[in-house]
């Protein structure tokens, strides 16, 4: 059970959370080519290292928002409370 | 068997054993040459099964298979071994059913007892959708000639009595999706007996060579990498070895590897964590699953429970494990079984999986030439190893996606062609 | 049977004012209160515990701890109780357990006979052929020998299992002197400590130790007893540490729960589990009464018991010297004192059920029943592992130590190294300072980094920095390994039946790496986790390869650091359902209970088909408040129901309702409701029942990640509201006589319109006027805490009406009557917009609406499947659900049946499907496969409704 820092609840159990995965940005439906849109539906680079993801505070806050953690250690940067 | 061949059976067992002789090595440690036909990258049971039909219907014998580690220390050395062909769609059935076939005959075929055990798979259903989706799997799977069909609670109690089907509980049993065929394996002893055979037909394992770059030319990406292009060989951490067909069968490391050539893949890596009991006295006679409960449990010929659930929730490449695993494990097993309170969690492990957005494999050519994926096994990849060995070693050779994997290729995502496999692969494995 | 009680020892832990009286195989014995039950019966003269697992031979006490291999025994309905440390209880009824027919005559003995075809894997390399002879024999009579206990089914203790949270600053795995010191010294620098001790007693080895180890124990527990900052926890064990210092804690002291899990957020995590005797590798080192140096003391000096009569003892070290006055004074002879260090060795021990013979390295052969062996220690790294360590060997001192452990992690006691028991606790004491000192510092960060906690109080501590003095590691020899010629016999997992010369053969055969050696040999494997073993594996391995030992490597330790038993995992059962404010009513009046997600919900009151016709005639009313209830607030709610339906939103009045469809980024179906406007900047919008949470997180998700500028506010009001929908021709009619302030004419409250009233008096109801059955129908949303009286008042007021009241599967009939699909049912997770028939709903010229793009393509698409009604042919025959439409009598798979139902307004069958698109052109004939094999015929319809398909009904 790794610890998430909410930036409104501070330090939290994961499992109070929501892990949402690497972030993503959404092209513009209006202009997007499908294969663009399909590239940001579906392919993601998946490093095993840092990334910057998004969490929800599901249990808590209900906020939004990303941290950056090391998917080879779990490591979540800038983070002292974990 | 050729070449270096040595036949196993019961004469053998009695001999060696009067003799106390020395049994020869199953397979060899040799030294890597410097160019290859085909690098096949992961020495897990895809890749070995790969190489091995290769060899062994193509007549392609200059191949290796590289593992960063030891032979099957990837998710083919930690997975549950539960082995059935009681997809959904019917390109899942006929897919998985083909390698159920190769399992039959596996212990002949490769002459090493794989312990293919065909106990009866049963999928629990809790709830009135749940029973729908079954009985949509049991009229699919009988259509294509799988024995599989939807029970009720009462014949549930007779395959397994130690589950609790009273009414009076969070998540009633109203019923199951039986598959008599399915059932478990020994997971090494297929990945040994692949190797084996693969060795014997030339192929070189090469244990702890790490492949640290895939090299390629003419893509349209940097270094020559990507669409357009195609590659050459791989950088390992004990040199370079040059090949024109380099294949990916590193499932949990997958994108790592895919990355390194330049394609993007549908893929993310999550945790699947497994546990196992201390031994009691055998009980349990078929493996029983429940989607809802997100479970399964199996007793193995030794007593022991084997547990296992669905993929962890964050995505990672540690394999540490969680203690919430076993909890909610331990609390939904015991909503299934009761009676096994008092029995105790032994060791749990964990292992990656290449999780897709339709739960099916990515598989084939790709948009670079001589790069091929054998990927996106997630949590049910094993059962499917010794086809999927087949069919991309026929890819291979031949250059052209073969038939039965056809479905799986990359481009569906490009296509928007996903496959309907979420609510057979889920939990079921 | 004889009695082997010594007289009182200065450390003893019976009572012997308190006799216990238990069984044994049936037969009476008694014991003390402090007795372990191995402890007991060995005082009453019993050798044989156990039988092995593949060759069934039999089995004596040899750790007489917690990991003893040989003791696992049955205790009543509890399977494998660890004999070497379970307290004896009055009225235990023990038994040898994986005996046939009893302990001391098993015919799997005859596998010792054939053992030598019994090599390492022998089972991979036969019953290949014929290939029957695996499944219906072989397989059946290995399932028989599987070893371990009996599962009793009828007394389940599931559920009577606690846990709990802690917040230690420190916590340190271990009560020996290096663990008590670092507790204290942590205490002292304020933090709040843990103390977790797998034993009965703090202590550690100092327990069974001299007068000196006695009183530094004494001195070390007034200490800890004396300090209000530490917890002390007995008897129980730290299983494991995960990411983020999630430690897990099984206690077996608690007084109400049999076993409790304590699950802690550790500052820092102090590992003090001082050192594991390592067994030594010789043929016959299974025999009952060789037994380790830590078993000989602990039996005479813990349970002042007689370990044998005459001994050979082989020692490598201070604490096997130590064994040779402790025996002695038990009053056992001596008869050989071999010593490691100067070459000493035993070659083989000979015996059945008990040592006879024992022949010496020099070639003597002595006559001893006791055989004690003090030949060194293995390092229980498992925490440190679990942290991320890879111990390192160090052949100097003959055993692994730690290497790297994060910040975090703090390793001290014989772990570390060697030491007097002043200088392990000096260890600890500096330990525990620098523990509290790190644990501090991240609990002031913490407290800062959180808005809302309680703020820090004072500066955070200054960094203090690591000075410790490392303990010592004293040379001991590398004692593996017998030098007998028949050393390779030797046993080296005794739980598994693994000898040396099976590893050896192992290694031959290509499994020549730690890992593939264990899952070939199955060494370690065991119940004993290779405590015991693993060093050994890796000993004989590194001497088949004729390499070091530090380039061998260990198989990693996993978690649980011992055995946890599923009930304690899973604790007792939080798993809610969810009920609305009537549930109590509709069970009160028979209905039905339908589990559905997480609500329980009426499925009918007794008569499904006669409460759906009672709609069709007259009016019903069905609660129906598991539907998702979203309240959205703000002067751009618009835009958000522009982005997440498919539909247009812009021109919705005040006081009207629309029907709207969502799909998820990739086009396909994921949610339908209605939302109505019930002020400028003020709308209700509602979901399906399932998908209620999951709408609610994507909005959120939306508007905070894509769109923050928007000013919306969601609140989730599913529980809030009761929702009752009054439904039937006669409803209108209903509601005039309970309804004030609205005017229910057609003309005021038409068709898809919303309006706020007092509802039977209860005020600010939300009233819209929407048919999910087809009929006039209105939903009547009523603050939860009023609803069972508006619910009473409706069925008061309606009886002269015929108003009854309905459940789930009466609207399941109705609204497939009227051919309203249900997402989830009718589609699936493939199912595009197109699919599903929306045609006109779905509007592409917007400019952002979730999945557009692929919306766009689905809609040049003419391959997707349809979604149709469909009427059988036999107009009895309903088919099941899932049913396959096939392509005439060939197997290809064309559709399917989604939804199907007896209707009884029509007296026929009815369904909805999926069907190829050249199947969806009204009056195509389809074949349906049913459940029975037999192949049926059915008719695509025009509409989906199969019932008032202009909708006249509810438009009146
Ligand atoms: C706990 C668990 C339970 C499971 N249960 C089941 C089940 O019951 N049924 C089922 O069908 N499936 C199951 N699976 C899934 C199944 O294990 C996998 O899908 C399957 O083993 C994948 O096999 P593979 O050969 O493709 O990959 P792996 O066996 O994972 O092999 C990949 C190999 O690639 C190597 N590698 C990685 N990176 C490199 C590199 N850079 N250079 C060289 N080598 C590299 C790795 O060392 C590894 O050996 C389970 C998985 C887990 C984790
Ligand atoms: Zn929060």
């Amino acid at each position: 059970m790794i610890v998430v820092p909410c930036p409104n609840c501070g330090p939290r159990n994961s499992s109070d959370l929501r892990p949402c995965g690497e972030i993503t940005s959404r092209p513009d439906p209006a202009t997007a080519s499908l294969s663009e849109w399909r590239t940001y539906l579906y392919l993601r680079e998946n490093p095993a290292g840092w990334v910057t993801e998004t969490w929800y505070c599901r249990s808590g806050c209900r906020r939004y928002f990303t941290i950056e953690r090391n998917t080879a250690t779990n490591e979540i940067r800038d983070s002292e409370v974990s | 068997m050729a070449k270096h061949g040595y036949t196993y059976s019961a004469g053998k067992l009695l001999k060696h054993g009067l003799s106390s002789g020395a049994w020869p090595r199953m397979w060899r440690r040799p030294e890597a040459r410097s160019s290859y036909d085909v690098a096949i990258i992961g020495g897990g049971l895809h890749g070995l099964a790969t190489a091995y039909y290769l060899a062994k219907e193509h007549g392609i014998t200059n191949v290796a298979v590289l593992d960063k580690g030891y032979l099957g220390g990837g998710g083919s050395g930690r997975n549950t071994a539960i082995v059935r062909s009681n997809y959904l769609t019917p390109e899942g059935v006929a897919f998985y059913d083909r390698s159920l076939d190769l399992y039959n005959t596996m212990a002949q075929d490769l002459n090493l007892n794989v312990m293919f055990s065909r106990r009866g798979h049963l999928t629990l259903a809790h709830t009135d959708s749940a029973l729908r989706t079954m009985h949509w799997r049991a009229e699919v799977n009988k259509l294509q000639g799988i024995d599989s069909s939807v029970i009720d609670e009462h014949e549930v109690k007779k395959q397994a009595p130690s589950l609790d089907t009273s009414k009076d509980t969070r998540y009633p049993i109203l019923g199951a999706l039986y598959h008599p065929p399915g059932g478990i394996v020994r997971h090494d002893a297929v990945v040994w007996g692949y190797a084996r055979a693969a060795d014997h037909l030339g192929v070189h394992l090469l244990q702890e060579t790490e492949v640290l770059d895939i090299l390629c030319e003419d893509g349209e990406g940097p270094e020559g990498k990507g669409a357009g292009g195609r590659v050459t060989g791989v950088r390992t951490n004990r040199g370079d070895i040059s090949a024109p067909a380099v294949v990916n069968c590193t499932a949990g490391w997958a994108s790592l590897l895919s990355n390194m050539a330049g394609v993007t893949l549908p893929i993310t890596t999550h945790p699947l964590q497994a546990a196992v009991t201390e031994p009691c006295k055998v009980f349990l006679p078929t493996v029983v699953v429940s989607g809802s409960l997100h479970v399964y449990v199996s007793q193995t010929d030794r007593g022991e429970l084997v547990f296992g659930a669905s993929v962890d929730p964050v995505g990672t490449y540690r394999v540490n494990g969680t203690l919430e695993f076993t909890e909610e494990l331990a609390g939904h097993v015991l909503e299934l079984m009761p009676g096994i309170s008092k029995m105790r969690l032994l060791r749990q492990w964990s292992g990656l999986c290449d999780m897709t957005p339709d739960y099916s494999p990515v598989m084939g050519t790709t948009q670079v030439d001589g790069y091929f994926v054998d990927v996106g096994w997630g949590t049910y990849g094993f059962k499917a190893g010794p086809v999927a060995g087949e069919t991309m070693a026929e890819t291979i050779a031949t250059g052209r996606d073969a038939d039965l994997i056809a479905p799986f290729h990359i481009s569906r995502f490009t296509e928007g062609d996903l496959v309907g496999e979420k609510g057979a692969a889920a939990v079921g494995h | 049977m004889s009695n082997l009680r010594l007289p009182e020892r200065p450390g003893e832990v019976i009572d012997r004012g308190t006799p216990l009286s238990f069984t044994w195989n049936g037969k009476s014995f008694t014991g003390h209160r402090g007795d372990t039950i191995a402890s007991a019966l060995t005082a009453n003269g019993v050798e044989v515990f156990a039988r092995s697992m593949k060759y069934k031979r039999k089995r004596g006490i040899m750790t007489a701890d917690h990991w003893d291999p040989n003791l696992f025994v049955q205790v009543g309905d509890e399977p494998n109780v660890r004999a070497g440390s379970r307290r004896l209880e009055a009225g235990m009824q023990v038994s040898a357990q994986n005996v046939w027919p009893n302990l001391n005559f098993d015919v799997g003995t005859a596998n010792q006979v054939v053992g030598r075809f019994l090599s390492s894997g022998f089972y991979y390399k036969t019953f290949m052929r014929p290939k029957w002879f695996w499944h219906n024999v072989y397989q059946r009579v290995l399932r028989k020998f599987a070893p371990g206990g009996r599962i009793h089914w009828e007394t389940s203790t599931h559920g009577a299992y606690d846990k709990r949270y802690a917040h230690p600053d420190v916590l340190v795995a271990g009560g020996g002197p290096a663990g008590m010191a670092a507790a204290v010294s942590a205490a002292e620098a304020d933090a709040k400590v843990m103390l977790v001790e797998h034993e009965p007693e703090l202590g550690g080895h100092l327990r069974w130790g001299d007068a000196d180890d006695l009183a530094a124990l004494a001195e070390l527990r007034s200490a800890v007893d004396a300090h209000p900052n530490i917890e002390v926890l007995l008897d129980s064990t730290v299983t494991g540490r995960y990411d983020h210092n999630w430690v897990a804690v099984m206690q077996r002291s608690h007084d109400i729960a049999p076993e409790r899990l304590v699950k802690a957020r550790v500052g820092s995590l102090v590992v003090a589990p001082g050192l594991i005797e390592r067994p030594y590798v010789f043929s016959g080192n299974d025999t009952p009464g060789v037994m380790l140096s830590g078993a000989a003391r602990r039996l005479i000096n813990l349970w002042a018991v007689k370990p044998g009569s005459k001994a050979v003892v082989l020692s490598a070290n201070p604490e096997g010297d130590a064994v040779i006055a402790d025996l002695e004074a038990a009053g056992v002879e001596i008869v050989a004192a071999l010593d490691a260090r100067a070459g000493d060795d035993i070659a083989e021990v000979k015996g059945s059920g008990r040592v006879s013979k024992v022949v010496l390295g020099d070639g003597r052969t002595v006559d001893a029943d006791l055989v004690v062996t003090a030949t060194g220690w293995t390092a229980p790294t498992s925490l440190l592992n679990m942290a991320g360590d890879r111990p390192v060997y160090d052949p100097s001192a003959a055993r692994y130590f730690p290497n790297q452990v994060p910040d975090n992690v703090l390793a001290t006691g014989g772990i570390t190294g060697n030491g007097s028991t002043a200088e392990l606790a000096a260890h600890g004491t500096a330990t525990g300072t620098l523990a509290a000192n790190r644990a501090l510092r991240l609990r002031h960060a913490r407290r800062a980094a959180a808005s809302r906690a309680r703020s820090p109080e004072g500066p955070r501590p200054e960094v203090l920095e690591d000075t410790r003095t490392p303990l010592a590691r004293v040379p001991h020899p590398e004692c593996y390994l017998s030098s007998g010629a028949n050393a390779k016999k030797g046993m080296v997992d005794y739980s598994e039946d693994v000898a040396a010369k099976d590893l050896v053969q192992a290694a031959g055969e290509g499994f020549d790496s730690i890992e593939l050696m264990k899952r070939y040999t199955t060494v370690t494997m065991g119940p004993t986790q290779g405590k015991l073993e693993t060093v050994n594996a890796a000993a004989v391995l590194a001497k088949a390869r004729q390499m070091e030992m530090v380039d061998i490597g260990t198989t990693v330790w996993r978690p649980p650091y011992a055995p946890i038993s599923l009930g304690a995992l899973a604790g007792r059962i939080f798993e809610p359902v969810r009920r609305s404010a009537l549930q109590d009513w509709h069970d009160a009046h028979g209905a039905a209970p339908l589990l559905a997600g997480q609500w329980v919900r009426p499925d009918h009151y007794g008569d499904p088909m006669g409460e759906a016709l009672n709609v069709r005639e007259n009016v019903g009313i069905i609660d129906v408040t598991p539907l998702g209830k979203l309240d959205l607030r703000g002067p751009d709610v618009t835009k958000l129901l522009e982005l997440v339906y498919v539909n247009k939103w812009q021109k919705l009045d005040i006081g009207r309702v629309r029907y709207g469809t969502m799909v998820a980024e990739d086009g396909v179906v994921s949610d339908d409701g209605v939302t109505g406007r019930l002020g400028e900047d003020h709308y209700l919008m509602t979901t399906t029942s399932s998908g209620a949470g999951a709408v609610w997180e994507m909005l959120e998700d939306y508007l905070q990640t894509y769109r923050p500028e928007w000013d919306v506010h969601v609140t989730a009001v599913t529980g809030g509201l009761t929702s009752i929908n009054v439904a039937g021709p006669k409803s209108r009619e209903l509601l005039l006589r309970l309804v004030d302030g609205v005017d229910l004419s057609p003309e005021a409250f038409p068709y898809f319109n919303v309006r706020r009233g007092t509802v039977a008096g209860v005020e600010d109801c939300i009233i819209w006027r929407i048919g999910f059955t087809g009929e006039l129908s209105y939903e009547v949303h009523v603050p939860s805490g009023h609803a069972l009286h508006v619910w009473e008042a409706l069925l008061a007021n309606g009886e002269d009406l015929g108003i009854k009241p309905f459940g789930v599967e009466s609207q399941r009939i109705l609204r497939l009557e009227k051919g309203h699909y249900i997402v989830g049912q009718d589609t699936d997770g493939l199912t595009k917009a197109p699919s599903a028939g929306l045609g006109g709903l779905v509007k592409l010229d917007k400019p952002d609406t979730l999945g557009l793009p692929e919306l766009k393509a689905a809609y040049e698409r003419t391959d997707l499947p349809v979604l149709v009604a469909v009427q059988p042919d036999d107009p009895q025959l309903v088919p099941t659900e899932a049913d396959q439409i096939v392509d005439g009598d060939s197997n290809r798979i064309l559709g399917r049946i989604t939804s199907s139902r007896m209707s009884p307004t029509l007296g026929r069958s009815v369904c909805l499907g999926q069907v190829d698109p050249s199947l969806a052109a009204a009056g195509t004939s389809v074949t349906i496969l049913l459940v029975d094999g037999r192949r049926t015929t059915g008719t695509v319809q025009e509409h989906h409704a199969h019932v008032d398909p202009e909708g006249v009904r509810q438009n009146v």
